[in-house]
């Protein structure tokens, strides 16, 4: 039988990678700093003694797309939005640092300042933790002030500075959990043009409409390759009725 | 090959259905005294490493990129927004409204005590502050038999002209309680809310001291909920389900003509 039908099934296999990147994609829509996934298909050729005439494709997820989320106002003083493509550093589950675009700032009870989905942010000098306050703003250049319990609304203390790495010259990937590295390891610069408004957050970058012409892609490609299979099946079952002694 | 595609687009319909929930919550809550309004935050899932980035392709080469594969969505959780809720004057002396942060401390049947922003309060048949469901503010304030003009004064202190006297009496003090992440406070409806291990302990005192905010009297806050910013967040949580639900569609079709066609 015709090695067609193996090509084609690696580009089954893509398409059903692709749709799943998309899936998670759109599922993620409403996941604050999401960064939606890019996936691409590669040519991998095989070589070897015979005609090098079988490109079986590789589907990857390349990358993650980077572009900007749309902003919301949500007036909630731990929210805080980034500007340009800086990222806001945080410490990940093995204590590395990684960095992430999720803006929607907690206290804990120990006034351990996390994410959203719990990663401790990064300061100056590591994890912040705040001391009981009346008011915690965050100011433009990522300086988080606050007013102490019972001290003086008008003099803001500055307790430390949010860590914004620029990943400007540098490759980042996002890992497993979600969150960006630096590839082959290491940390970002500080960005010193760091820009950040709080009261705002940063929707996921999904476009809904982009990620649906992706779906009808994915799927598309994936009955092409059907077709394919069920066409050598067809040349198959005709050479095989060509051959067939006369009874 | 299992399609992953359907669980993860499943994962994205859960998320939203539970939000959707928070909203209709939000909107049901609308008229509720010092409701604050939750929040729906996610998290993304896990990734599946089918490719280590790094890792040799061939002899000579290595994938420069990896292949992971998100596997959808989860709500992590709800936040509550403590945004302060408008202030509307009623005019009665025993409804409290706090500006600023700060709870008011009132007793179970239990004898736990629980915290609230809801100020409607009134007397017991004996005299006592009591909430609307008859839960005693604490402390305690007693307010005498033949009691007029009843007054409550910023820092809390509730004083009364006892009968057959001229000059107010100071009857008693309300307290407010304040957390480092009032955040993390739980929910367990009747507008109250209960200490939890990521609130942190309370911090009581008199109203307006330590950042604890002042009490105006004869007024009551409303829910903090906007009625318009949720009437747009239902319409983004519908569309966010309607593309899942098209996901589903279009991986159970990859199936359907796998099937048909092989």
């Amino acid at each position: 039988m015709d090695r067609l039908i193996y090509t084609s099934l690696s580009a089954m296999r893509g398409a059903m990678a692709r749709q799943q990147a998309t899936a998670n994609n759109l599922a993620n829509a409403s996941t604050p700093g999401f960064r939606g996934e890019i996936a691409e298909a590669q040519a991998l050729w095989l070589d070897g003694p015979s005609l090098t005439d079988r490109a079986m494709a590789s589907e990857e997820v390349v990358n993650a797309d980077m572009k900007a989320g749309s902003i919301t106002a949500t007036g909630r003083d731990l929210d805080i939005a980034l500007g340009g493509d800086s990222l806001l550093a945080v410490q990940a589950d093995d204590g590395d640092e990684a960095y992430t675009r999720r803006g929607d700032l907690q206290l804990s009870s120990s006034g351990l300042l996390t994410t959203g989905d719990g990663r401790p942010v990064l300061g100056q000098g590591g994890p912040i933790t705040l001391p009981p306050a009346d008011k915690i703003s965050i100011a433009e250049d990522g300086r988080i002030l606050v007013v102490p319990a019972g001290g003086d609304p008008s003099q803001s203390q500055e307790v430390d500075r949010l860590k914004i790495a620029s990943p400007a010259g540098s490759a980042i990937a996002k890992g497993l959990d979600g969150l960006f590295r630096v590839k082959g390891g290491g940390v970002l610069p500080v960005d010193p043009d760091a820009h950040v408004t709080s009261g705002q957050l940063e929707e996921s970058n999904v476009s809904a409409t982009k990620a649906l012409v992706d779906m009808i892609d994915a799927s598309r490609a994936w009955d092409t390759q059907l077709k394919l299979i069920t066409s050598a099946r067809d040349l198959d079952g005709a050479s095989a009725e060509l051959m067939r002694l006369p009874q | 090959m299992s399609n992953q595609a359907l669980q993860v687009a499943r994962s994205g319909l859960d998320a939203q259905n539970r939000r959707m929930q928070v909203i209709a919550n939000n909107l049901a809550n609308v008229n509720t005294t010092g409701f604050k309004r939750d929040r729906a935050s996610f998290e993304s899932l896990a990734y599946q490493q089918i490719i280590a980035a790094g890792t040799s392709s061939s002899a000579e080469n290595k994938y420069a990129t990896g292949l992971n594969l998100g596997t959808g969505v989860q709500m992590t959780g709800t936040e509550r927004m403590n945004t302060q809720g408008s202030i509307s004057t009623t005019g009665n002396a025993l409804d409290l409204a706090i500006e600023g942060s700060g709870f008011f401390q009132v007793q179970m049947p239990d004898g736990r005590t629980a915290y609230t922003r809801a100020g409607n309060f009134s007397l017991s048949p004996e005299g006592t502050v009591v909430t609307g469901d008859g839960m005693p503010l604490q402390p305690q304030i007693q307010v005498p038999q033949g009691a007029t003009s009843i007054s409550v004064g910023a820092d809390g202190t509730v004083s009364a002209i006892v009968a057959g006297e001229t000059a107010p009496t100071e009857l008693g003090k309300v307290e407010t309680a304040r957390f480092v992440n009032d955040a993390g406070l739980q929910p367990i409806g009747d507008n109250l809310l209960l200490e939890t291990a990521a609130s942190g302990t309370p911090q009581t005192g008199a109203a307006g001291l330590e950042g604890r905010g002042s009490i105006r009297s004869g007024a009551l806050e409303s829910s903090n909920v906007n009625v318009v910013e949720e009437l747009v967040d239902m319409i983004e949580t519908q569309r966010a389900y309607e593309v899942n639900s098209k996901m589903i569609q279009a991986a159970d079709e990859m199936m359907k003509n796998a099937n048909q066609q092989l």
